[in-house]
C-alpha cells in the first residue's frame, strides 16, 4: 500500500469563488475531534526539561549526540542528594515532566530514584541494555537502530535486540524506539514484527544528524520517501503496537527538517520568553545549564532535524497552525495523541482520526508558503 | 477591577477564558482584566493558544505568532484585537 501525501494547497486562492475560512469553533464542532480535543488538552500542563544524569554508556554508537559538543566534558555530579534538590527546585519552578537522558542514565539507578521521588512523570532514554529498575515508574524508550548486525557494526554491541528484548518485553513502562537511518530502513519489518509478536509498543525516530557529521546514516531525499512508506506501511500492519500516525509520518520525513517546517521552539532556535523558550532547560551530569544550548537533544544539526523528542515539542506547539480546516487538526490532534502515548506511562493511543497523511507544508507560516 | 471605555471586548474576552480554561469562583464581572494571566492565574502557553484561535474566530482577526507572548492580560488581548480591527484611534 503505497500511501502519498497530498500536495500542498495554494498559499492563495486562484478563482474568484472562495470558501469562506473555517473557524477553529466551527472545527470543534466535529464530535470526534472535539472529544479528542477534550481528551490531549488535559495534558496541556505538560512542561518538560531533560537532564543527562551521566557521561558514562556501555556502548558507543556512530552518530550518538551525547558525545558531540561541550555537555560531554562535564564532570559527573554522582550525589544522589544534589539531584534530588536539584528536582525539588524543578518542580517548584513548575517543571512536571522530565527525560532523563545520558549518555546511558540506567547506569545511575539511585539518581533516577531521586527523580522519580520528586517529579511523577517523564520518560528515560535508554539502550536497554541494563534493566531499569520498577520503582522507577517512567516510560522507559529503549533505542533500536536494526537488527543485531547492524546494531553490532553501528553501536558496537553484540545481540543487541535479543538482549534489549530479554529485559523489556512484557514490561508496560517500555517503547522500543526504531531510528530509521539511511541504511536500516529494509531492515525494520524484520525488527518490528517480533516485537510485536511480543506485545512490545513500537514508535519511529529519524535519525538526525549531529553538528559536523560526516558518517553514512543521514538521510537523502530517496530516503526520507522510503522511510514515509516503511512507517505506513508498519502502521497498517501493526496498529496495535505502532504508536505513530500518518501526520507523524509526513512530519518527521519531509524533505524539510522540523525547524524549518514549524520553527523550533526550543531555547536554543527561541530565545523569546513565552512557552518552552521561557521555560525549558537542558542540564548537563554537573548539574549546570546553558540556555543558548538548550534544546531536546542537544548538538543536533538543526537543518537535518527530525527527531522524534523534538516534534513532540516542535509539532504541538503549533496547535495554531493547523487549523485551516477539520483534516489538518484531525492531523494534529493524531500528533498530539501519539506523543503522548510515547512519552506518558499509562496514556492509551487512541484511534487515528485522520488515515491520510496531511501535507506538513499547510502548516508553514503563511509567508513561507510559496 | 480594571475596566475601559470598551469593556464589552473585555468582558467577552473574559467570558472566553473563564469558559475554554474552565476557571472556577471567577465570572465575567469580576475578572481583573490587568491580570497577568501567567504569573498570577497559571496559564500555560497551550492554553492561551486555544483562547487565541477562539478569539480569532470571534473577531474576524489573525494573531501574529510574534505577539503571543505580549498577551499576557485581558486588556493586551482586548488592544491587539482592536489594533487588528483597524479600531484604534
Amino acid at each position: 500500500m503505497d500511501l502519498e501525501i497530498p500536495a500542498a494547497a495554494p498559499a492563495k486562492p486562484t478563482t474568484a469563488a472562495v470558501a469562506a475560512p473555517v473557524t477553529f469553533a466551527e472545527i470543534l464542532k466535529h464530535p470526534d475531534i472535539a472529544a479528542r480535543f477534550q481528551q490531549v488538552r488535559r495534558y496541556f500542563f505538560l512542561r518538560e526539561s531533560t537532564y543527562d544524569m551521566t557521561s558514562r554508556c556501555n556502548v558507543r554508537c556512530d552518530g550518538c549526540y551525547y558525545y558531540e559538543g561541550d555537555k560531554q566534558n562535564a564532570v559527573d555530579n554522582v550525589n544522589a542528594t544534589a539531584w534530588r534538590d536539584l528536582f525539588r527546585a524543578e518542580k517548584a519552578r513548575g517543571i512536571t515532566f522530565v527525560v532523563l537522558a545520558g549518555a546511558e542514565p540506567a547506569l545511575v539507578p539511585e539518581l533516577l530514584e531521586a527523580c522519580y521521588a520528586e517529579i511523577p512523570l517523564g520518560a528515560i532514554a535508554s539502550n536497554g541494555l541494563v534493566r531499569i529498575p520498577e520503582s522507577v515508574g517512567y516510560r522507559i524508550h529503549v533505542s533500536v537502530w536494526g537488527n543485531d548486525a547492524t546494531s553490532e557494526r553501528v553501536r558496537k554491541a553484540k545481540r543487541m535486540l535479543e538482549r534489549q528484548m530479554e529485559i523489556y518485553a512484557g514490561d508496560p513502562r517500555a517503547v522500543f524506539v526504531y531510528t530509521f537511518t539511511r541504511e536500516n530502513i529494509a531492515e525494520s519489518r524484520a525488527v518490528v514484527e517480533p516485537l510485536a509478536k511480543h506485545g512490545c509498543k513500537v514508535t519511529f525516530n529519524m535519525f538526525s544528524a549531529t553538528v559536523g557529521y560526516q558518517g553514512s546514516l543521514t538521510h537523502t531525499p530517496e530516503s526520507l520517501a522510503e522511510t514515509r512508506q516503511t512507517m505506513l506501511r508498519l502502521l497498517a500492519d501493526f496498529p496495535e503496537q505502532v504508536l505513530f500516525s500518518p501526520y507523524s509520518a509526513a512530519a518527521h520525513t519531509d524533505a524539510r527538517s522540523l525547524h524549518n517546517l514549524y520553527s523550533c521552539p526550543y531555547p536554543r532556535q527561541n530565545q523569546g520568553q513565552f512557552g518552552l523558550g521561557r521555560t525549558f532547560r537542558q542540564y548537563h551530569s554537573d548539574l549546570t545549564w546553558v540556555r543558548e544550548a538548550s534544546c531536546c537533544v542537544p548538538d543536533t544539526d538543526c537543518a537535518d532535524c527530525r527527531h522524534y523528542a523534538a516534534g513532540s515539542a516542535i509539532v504541538t506547539a503549533r496547535m495554531n497552525r493547523h487549523i485551516g480546516s477539520a483534516d489538518q487538526f484531525r492531523s494534529w490532534l493524531d500528533y498530539v495523541d501519539t506523543y503522548l502515548a510515547v512519552w506518558v506511562q499509562g496514556y492509551a493511543k487512541s484511534p487515528n482520526l485522520c488515515a491520510v497523511p496531511v501535507s506538513p507544508s499547510l502548516a508553514l507560516q503563511p509567508e513561507a508558503n510559496r | 477591577m480594571s475596566q475601559t471605555q470598551n469593556g464589552s471586548m473585555e468582558r467577552r474576552i473574559a467570558e472566553i477564558l473563564i469558559q475554554e480554561l474552565k476557571l472556577e469562583n471567577i465570572t465575567p464581572d469580576t475578572f481583573d482584566a490587568s491580570c497577568d494571566l501567567v504569573k498570577e492565574l497559571g496559564i500555560d502557553s497551550m492554553d492561551l493558544t486555544t483562547v487565541v484561535l477562539v478569539l480569532q474566530g470571534e473577531y474576524k482577526v489573525k494573531f501574529d505568532e510574534d505577539s503571543y507572548p505580549t498577551l499576557t492580560t485581558v486588556h493586551a488581548i482586548a488592544d491587539q484585537i482592536r489594533q487588528l480591527q483597524g479600531t484604534v484611534s
